[in-house]
């Protein structure tokens, strides 16, 4: 049996799985100490279960944004190597910044060395403001992390109880702002996490759990709970991941909808694509700051169950949240009593709200179904509207070649799925409105915990080789090196690669050695008329998908 | 209606398309410019917005150029893509999403002639020119500038519209005496109803950061500041550069970039530039920074340190000459149509032309009719052997875009007559062809 725990900001949700069914689910509020939390969700779902019974836990938990939101971190510093290019002062940095000589080009080479003086001389600087945590970024490090681990060895010889990060062990792609940023939030929240990692690891030792413990990605992958010290960011936006899963596993394989998840306070939007969820073409941002993590695309829109119905300046509009809707005790008139009142939803109550709509309805001289309606429509014109930004978006991807532009058509979804509470309500007249076919999920409200409980376990690489200066670069760790065969060919280089891919995938996951190809490019390196070698790119991860679809199928309408 | 104040950008390496496997024009010449763009993180600015590259159609082509014997023939996807990128752009910028924009596509365009025989300098289609007339006949736009700032003579850009009184065409290059195509002399100054609507600046060998500035400063804009265009397009070549193995030039990214943030044009759309690894990756960026508003002189090539870029007083001379020679030139009133035509009521010349790529010889005859209320009818004949293949004989009308109705008539009667000839299959060309700008219709018919 699989359990997934999803700690979100309210409540904290867990299910305990026994394949495609839901064995039992139990809830508890969200405290301040999240573990403690995990501890007790654990516990309600393990009563009277075998812990030897349980092979596998994963959690997914908003721990780090909220960390960062309430700013329960460590000061960090950011050494730069930029080399040519941008001004430095001009890009997003997450924390001070100390700019030193010292470059990598594109193909990196070193096109000039690191004085040592200069980062001493930062070091100092940075001492001196009570900095003692440093992020390291050299533009083109995941090309050649030599300038990165040149800094850090001698900020070492010289305080070696300094906490240093290289910004090529955070992330292998291009983009160096987003790798000095995912190192500057690693290293601040390194400590607090490893406390909660402890914490947790220390509840499943009580509760004789001995499984693997994995923490939900925002790609909808696993990382093992130990791992996750090494990088707290892999962590990071895990809730639309586990939602996306959880909707997956409800609406089967290759489902393409629109995902819909309403809150009190907001809704959010995503697009499932032929089983898969669309990620944000360049990345996910933190705090304002772009950061490395790869997250889904999600477009939140500020209204939810619990957003008042209003008037202003004589018209119906929707306003912000002032509590639960008034059918369950509430202080005012909100979008789910107006769905209550037009039968479309379960909640009962529709006697308390009558008074108050009937008031409002006198004052804007509306009859009260009138203004009912006109609120929820209010609302789906904001979705619609909210949705057409979305797929405007997915359908303006830059493409970078031929083949790309020409397979051009991009089929949009014809169905919804509704996760969260009063998503049900709209999403019905929402699918009646378009015609789309809507889903609700048996169990909506915890389908992020289910979602969390069947995701796998993957691996993503991302290797680039120069075969003219024989070197090769990954995104795992750093992991880099010289090249022995010269890989004549784009499958000579592929074939390396997937071995490199099954050495780091054997280590974590033994049945976990399939790989897909993300992206593969081979270009000639020409000089003169001569072919003086190539460069290959290759991105190849673990197909994602589901351990298993849920049984007991949906409620739908339309 | 709100300012907008976004830099839109259309990144299109065609990292699939080559002319062959080791030319120039080969799939890896953005390759560097990719990952050094793609690394710096300047794409999360929100003041730069990408968008998606889409395929221009036949009617965008045919409103500019004579493919011979059709488009399709002439062009493959990534051709059209690139030119569509392009257009994408210029819609962005009239429908005012974007403040300017930088179409950084390949292949390029700016060789590319009215008649389209073949490939030459690389290029099939004129995207600029494809550009300036999808918006001069979508959004009523009229005057138009182009400055071509790539090292070789913007030539394709200069033939069409060298008789457009509407388009001026400035192209700052490598003398043509020592580099191709050959041509871009101050004589070619536009046709007699356009005229110095063509302003070429040829510039020695050896010329730095500070002639380049200098020619733009005391040529380029006063000429751009006299004809006041509403729209200002930049055929961004960086084969100026002091590493591009196709020329001989000096100037740096930072040329570029200071040339940019002055010239400020709407639209910039790449041309050449072929030193993959230590110019373009550079110059792009350094361009991209200029029109976001943002700082370039952080943008400094390794190959630069060390190295003296200063031009010699000779090239410095020289410079100074042409300067002069077009300040005084510009600085004086033109004389009128009705002088250059000379009473005569069609300007003809001769002339050959050679495509390097594909190896092809052209010869052209062509005409403007003078009327006194518009640009006049064009039209040209042309006879093209390839190699020691097949040759083609084609004849083609074209009515300007802001033509009169008497001339776009006229023209119309000429296609009837060209087209309805009883003259033996020998004496007719093998296709003939009427574009027809103003009324944005495009006919042709085996002879």
């Amino acid at each position: 049996m699989e359990i997934g725990i999803d700690v979100g900001g309210t409540f904290t949700d867990g299910v305990l799985m026994n394949g495609g069914r839901v064995a039992k689910w139990e809830k508890a509020e969200t405290g301040d100490d999240v573990a403690s939390s995990v501890r007790r969700v654990l516990e309600m779902l393990l009563a009277g279960i075998d812990p030897l019974a349980i092979n596998r836990v994963v959690l997914s938990t908003t721990l780090i944004t909220n960390l960062i939101a309430q700013g329960k971190t460590d000061p960090a510093g950011l050494i730069l190597l930029p080399g040519p290019g941008v001004n430095p002062q001009d890009l997003p940095f997450a924390a001070p910044a100390e700019v030193i000589a010292g470059a990598v080009d594109y193909r990196g080479r070193i096109i000039e060395p690191v004085d040592p003086a200069e980062v001493s001389a930062a070091l100092s600087r940075f001492l001196d403001r009570g900095i003692s945590r440093i992020a390291v970024a050299c533009k083109f490090s995941q090309r050649n992390p030599a300038l990165e681990e040149e800094v850090i060895r001698l900020i070492g010889d010289e305080h070696p109880r300094v906490r240093t990060l290289a910004s090529s062990k955070v992330s292998g792609l291009l983009n160096w702002v987003r790798r000095a940023n995912g190192a500057v939030f690693s290293l601040q929240v390194a400590d607090e996490y490893s406390l909660f990692v402890r914490q947790v690891s220390e509840s499943l030792d009580r509760l004789g759990l001995k499984c693997q413990v994995c923490v939900l990605k925002a790609d909808g992958g696993t990382v093992s709970l130990q791992q996750s010290i090494h990088q707290p960011l892999e962590g990071i936006f895990s809730g639309p991941a586990a939602s996306a899963l959880g909707a997956l596993a409800a609406g089967g394989e290759g489902l393409t909808a629109v995902m819909m998840d309403t809150g009190g306070t907001t809704t959010d939007l995503a697009l499932l694509l032929d089983g898969r969820p669309l990620f944000s073409e360049k990345g996910a941002v933190l705090s304002g700051y772009p950061i490395c993590v790869r997250s889904m695309a999600v477009a939140s829109l500020a209204l939810g169950g619990d957003s008042a119905i209003i008037v202003e300046n004589g018209k119906v509009a929707l306003g912000e949240r002032h509590g639960k809707a008034m059918c369950l005790g509430g202080p005012r008139l909100t979008v789910t009593d107006a769905l209550v009142f037009l039968g479309a939803s379960e909640l009962s109550g529709r006697e308390r709200i009558i008074p108050a709509l009937e008031e409002m309805s006198r004052s804007v001289g509306l009859e009260p179904r009138v203004l009912a309606e006109k609120s929820v429509t209010i609302f789906l014109e904001s979705l619609e509207k909210k949705l057409e930004e979305m797929f405007a978006v997915w359908e303006e991807e830059p493409a970078y070649r031929v083949w790309q532009v020409l397979s051009g058509h991009k089929e949009r979804p014809r169905t919804i799925v509704c996760l969260g509470g009063p998503a049900k309500g709209i999403g019905m007249l929402w699918g009646r409105k378009k015609g789309w076919k809507v889903l609700v999920p048996r169990h909506a409200q915890t389908a992020n915990a289910v979602g969390a409980a069947l995701a796998k376990t993957t691996l993503r690489l991302d290797f680039f080789a120069d075969t003219q200066q024989m070197v090769y670069s990954t995104n795992l760790g750093g992991l880099h090196g010289a090249l022995e065969d010269p890989l004549p060919n784009l499958e000579a280089a592929k074939r390396f690669a997937e071995t490199l891919f099954r050495q780091a995938a054997g280590k974590s996951d033994p049945d976990n050695v399939h790989s897909e190809t993300l992206y593969e490019e081979g270009f000639n390196i020409i000089r003169g008329w001569e072919t003086m070698g190539r460069i290959y790119q290759i991105g190849l991860q673990t197909p994602p998908g589901l351990r298993a679809f849920l049984e007991e199928e949906v409620g739908s309408g339309e | 209606m709100s300012k907008a104040n976004k830099t839109g950008l259309i990144f299109f390496p065609a990292f699939d398309w080559a002319i062959s496997p080791s030319h120039p024009e080969r799939e890896e010449r953005l390759l560097y410019t990719r990952d050094q763009i793609f690394e710096e993180g300047i794409l999360d600015d929100p003041g730069i917005v990408e968008f998606k590259p889409r395929l221009a159609e036949a009617e965008d082509v045919e409103r500019v150029h004579f493919c011979v014997p059709n488009v399709n023939s002439q062009t493959t996807d990534a051709h059209l893509i690139a030119a569509g990128s392009a257009l994408k752009l210029g819609d962005a910028l009239l429908n005012r999403e974007i403040k300017n924009g930088f179409a950084l596509v390949r292949p390029p365009g700016h060789h590319a002639m009215r008649v389209v025989h073949g490939n030459r300098g690389f290029c099939n289609i004129n995207n600029e020119a494809i550009l300036v007339e999808y918006l001069r006949f979508k959004y009523g736009i009229r005057r138009v500038a182009i400055v071509d700032t790539d090292v070789h003579h913007g030539d394709g850009t200069q033939d069409i519209f060298y008789h457009d009184p509407d388009v001026l065409v400035i192209s700052m290059h490598q003398d043509g005496r020592t580099l191709y195509p050959g041509s871009g002399f101050v004589e070619e100054a536009g046709g007699p109803g356009a005229f110095l609507k063509t302003i070429n600046i040829p510039l020695p060998p050896g010329t730095s950061d500070e002639g380049f500035l200098e020619a733009w400063r005391r040529v380029v804009r006063p000429a751009l500041a006299a004809f006041n265009p509403e729209l200002v397009i930049n055929s961004a070549g960086q084969d100026n550069h002091f590493t591009d193995p196709l020329a001989n030039m000096k100037v740096t990214a930072a040329g570029y970039g200071k040339l940019t943030e002055e010239l400020n044009p709407d639209l910039a759309v790449l041309e050449g530039g072929y030193a993959v690894e230590t110019a373009l990756p550079y110059v792009n960026l350094a361009i991209l920074l200029a029109l976001a508003g943002k700082d370039y002189s952080h943008v400094i090539e390794p190959q630069k340190r060390g190295i003296v870029l200063r031009q010699s007083d000779e090239v410095d001379r020289a410079i100074k000459r042409v300067i002069g020679y077009w300040e005084e030139k510009l600085g004086r009133e033109p004389p009128g149509k009705d002088e250059l035509f000379a009473g005569k009521g069609l300007f003809s010349r001769s002339r050959g032309i050679y495509y390097d790529t594909d190896q092809i010889y052209e010869q052209q005859r062509e005409s403007v009719e003078y009327c006194p209320d518009c640009p006049g009818i064009y039209q040209v004949e042309s006879r093209a052997k390839k190699g020691w293949g097949e040759s083609s004989w084609v004849w083609c009308i074209s009515v300007p875009l802001y033509a009169c109705q008497a001339c776009q008539e006229k023209a119309y009667k000429y296609w009837e007559l060209e087209t309805t000839s009883k003259k033996d299959a020998a004496s007719r060309p093998d296709w003939i062809y009427l574009q027809d700008k103003k009324g944005n219709r495009y006919l042709k018919e085996r002879g």
